[in-house]
Order: C-alpha cells, then structure tokens, then sequence
C-alpha cells in the first residue's frame, strides 16, 4: 500500500471506531458494524490479500481492547471475513446492489460467527436483549453502507478514481 | 469486474492469525483481564476516549433532537404528567426538609456525629458501547473522578443496573447485571438468592436454594448483605412469575427496574468504602469526604465535602 493509501486506511479505521462507539450505540433500527464496513471494502481494492487480513486482524484487535468481550474475539472474527471477502471479491463489483449484497452477506457470517466463539467461550455481554434481532439488524445496516458508500471507499483507498465504476 | 486472486500465502497468514487469536483469547481469560491485557486496554482507551468524547458532544444533541422530533406527539402529555409529578414531589421535599430540620436538631440535642460510612455518588453521563453487539456502555467519568473497578452502578432511581468493569482516567466501562457474567446475591423478602443474567432476554434468572416459602408476581428483589459487589437492601427488580420452592429450591424469573438501553446518566457508588476512611472514620475527630459530580449537557461541576 501507498503512505496516502495506508493514512486515509489508517483515518478511516479511527473514524469507524469513533463513529461506532458514539452514533452507532445510540440507534435502534440502524446499527451497522462500520468497523467490520471498512475491513469488508479493505478486501475489495488492490490491497495484498495478507496485508488486508493482517489489517483486519489489527482492528479487530483494538475493538476488542475497546470493549468488555475476551481479548482476540473480534480479531478471529474480522480475520475470517476478511479472507471470505478477499476469495470472493471478484464478485463484488458486478453492480452497486451486488456490493451491498456481498457486504450484508459477509456481515451476517461475521456476526454469527462472533455469536457462536462468543458463546463457546462464555461471552454473555454479547448475548443480552435483543442479540437475535442485532444479528439481523446489523447486516442489512452494512449492506446500505456498501450499497451508498462501498464503491467511495475503495476508490479512496485504491486511489483509482475509475474502481467500481460497474462499467 | 475485479480479476485478483489472493496470494498463495493467505492461508498460512489466516491460520497463524487464527492460532495468534486463540493465544490471546487464552491468555486474556487466564489473566481476568488484568496483567498486561488489562494495561493495554487501559492505554488504548485512553487513547481513543477524548476522541469519542468529542463526537459524543457533536452526536449527542443532534440524536436528542432527533429523538424530540420523533417524540414529539407524546410530549404534551408527558409535560402535563410530569408538572402534576413536580408538584408532588415538591410538597414530599417540603416534608422531608421538615423532618430534616428536626433530625437536626436532635442530632446537636444529643451530640451525634457522622459516622464516616455514607457512601459517595459520582454522577456520569453515558457516552457510548465499544460495538453493535455488546451489552457494556462507556461513561464519561474515571478514576481521575473516584470511580474503581468493582464499583456498583445505579440508574437516576436509585436502582441496580451494573458494574464498573475497567476505568481509565477520563472513562469507564461499566457491564449492566443483565448480562453478567456474574450473578447477583439478593433477597425476596427474608429469603436468599442468585440473580443470573439470561441469553436474548432482558429478564434475569432468580436461584433460590433453601427456599421455604413461595414468591409472587411483584415481590421486590433487593441486594443481598451477602453480596460482595452491592451495598444490601438496593433495589434491583420485581417477580416477574409466581414460583413455590420444589425440593427446597426455587427458581423464576425478575424483571429488572433499570433498563440499561435507555441510559443515559448513571450514578457510580463509592463502594465497597475505603478501608483507610473506615479507619478514620473510629479516630475522635471523624474526616468523611463525599464528592458528586453533576454531568449536564455542555457543563459540568464538581463540588467536595467534608465533614
């Protein structure tokens, strides 16, 4: 990655991490994982595959060094949705709904996935009110986000102003 | 459309992540999140919370007024009930200063003093949760206000809703009681309890061993003088469901007062006390310090006494 590319990264991951512990925790209907948003797009640029699991890594790391749930949780997590999105992200660019597809269908596998490690490893903070609803409600949050803002991203990231232009 | 295919080593970066993970998750589950996990999620919060602060002042008016607009159909009524409310409860307050103003006075008849065991109250503002799918809330107040790990957390009326799980110097990060990870000792009337958080629901679970009479719908559950991590006889919720004990156990379900969803300002307990102020608090010339905090919208105030 590009010193620019890595920065706006780097900006885009803070902000997402603000954005998700502040807007995000006060809404009821739309509560996308805006975090788990960005390493989702991360996937679909030109970024090496390890480099974008590593990141996804990262920032499921700080996430969980933010919250109350067991240390590594989110990690695994965004690892994992980051190589389903790195092996399918030859499908992402079909159209704009298709992104946002791809993005809700990744969300819906991390999310479950946090929900069922989660529990293997007795997290009942991620299992109070409303989990079952949460676990839908989030990723049809996401897919609006790649669906508005998806292709915006990659470009930013890529530096490729003609990326996602579903052409 | 795309055409990049991951490299070949994507696998051996996904599985040695995996494996890295699992150690972490091991590790911060043998350490109880103290050790140095517990130094690196203080530091990392302590990073970020001015950040989240600052976007909480810019969010949280725009959310209020959101909220308002959306509301705005039940507020002529909620004003009218809450204006007969105040008239109320500003009759109540004119009673309670009178006996105040008597229990004064009896106080200098017989030359009481404090006994150094009140328990101070921080007040904070609820800011935040670390993600979508976590239960924890972030507040705005930390040690640098008094707070501890282990402290109890009440909502505005006084009743039970969590604990303070981490705390760094501006921020905390409390875990409501409905869910856990740890059981609440209470009691329902003279019996004995464990409160247990429960999965997608906002009910907790009441165990009663030893149990020798049946509850009922509305029996109040109360922080047990057992408990470690409350001060006895706080409220905590009502019977949801009539139970009888069955081969001297009881179990039903509780309907907590607080809802933690609906938070937004919560009061921290100085407790358990300090054992150093307990100490003090025998010698002759008693020194007992309280500190309140008050979090408003756009200012906040800190006042200390000391008695």
């Amino acid at each position: 990655m590009r010193p620019r590319s890595l920065l706006a990264l780097a900006t885009l991951l803070l902000v997402a991490v603000i954005l998700q512990t502040t807007l995000f925790s006060q809404t009821s209907i739309f509560i996308p994982d805006v975090v788990l948003f960005v390493v989702i797009m991360l996937a679909a640029t030109r970024t090496r595959a390890e480099a974008v699991l590593g990141i996804a890594f990262l920032a499921g790391l700080v996430v969980d060094l933010l919250g109350s749930a067991v240390l590594g949780l989110r990690a695994i997590t965004f690892a994992v949705v980051a190589y389903l999105a790195v092996r399918t992200r030859n499908r992402a660019d079909i159209g704009r709904f298709t992104t946002g597809l791809w993005v809700g269908l990744l969300t819906l596998a991390g999310v479950l996935l946090l929900v069922t490690v989660g529990t293997l490893f007795g997290q009942s903070v991620l299992l109070g009110e409303g989990v079952v609803q949460r676990i839908i409600l989030v990723p049809l949050a996401n897919m609006v986000l790649g669906w508005i803002f998806g292709p915006m991203i990659v470009r930013l990231l890529d530096g490729d102003t003609t990326a996602f232009r579903y052409a | 459309m795309l055409n990049r295919e991951p490299g070949d080593r994507a696998v051996p970066v996904l599985i040695t992540l995996l494996v890295l993970g699992v150690l972490l998750m091991t590790f911060d589950v043998r350490s109880e999140g103290g050790g140095a996990t517990g130094v690196l999620r203080s530091g990392v919060q302590t990073v970020v919370s001015p950040l989240q602060k600052a976007a909480a002042f810019v969010v949280n008016p725009v959310i209020e007024v959101v909220d308002s607009v959306s509301n705005l159909a039940t507020l002529r009524e909620e004003n009218l009930a809450l204006q007969a409310e105040v008239a109320e409860l500003e009759a109540a307050l004119i009673a309670v200063d009178d006996q105040l103003a008597r229990f004064e006075l009896l106080e200098q008849l017989y030359n009481l003093e404090e006994s150094g065991s009140e328990i101070g109250r921080t007040v904070a503002g609820v800011f935040g949760q670390p993600d979508a799918l976590s239960g924890a809330l972030f507040i705005d107040k930390g040690s640098d206000d008094g707070i501890t790990v282990g402290q109890p957390v009440l909502d505005t009326s006084g009743f039970v809703v969590a604990t303070v799980q981490r705390v760094t110097s501006g921020s905390a990060l409390i875990v409501p009681i409905t869910v856990g990870p740890d059981a609440v000792a209470v009691t329902v009337g003279d019996q004995q309890g464990l409160l247990r958080p429960q999965v997608n629901s906002n009910t907790m679970r009441l165990e009663m061993i030893d149990a020798t009479e049946p509850v009922f719908i509305g029996d109040r559950v109360l922080t047990s003088s057992a408990s470690v991590r409350f001060p006895s006889g706080l409220p905590v919720g009502e019977v949801a469901a009539d139970a009888a004990p069955s081969l001297d156990s009881l179990t039903t379900t509780v309907t907590p007062f607080a809802d933690p969803e609906a938070l937004r300002i919560v009061v921290v307990l100085a407790w358990p006390p300090d054992p150093v102020s307990a100490i003090t608090s025998e010698e002759p010339e008693p020194s007992t310090t309280t500190t309140t905090s008050t979090t408003v919208p756009g200012s906040s105030t800190t006042s200390t006494e000391g008695g």
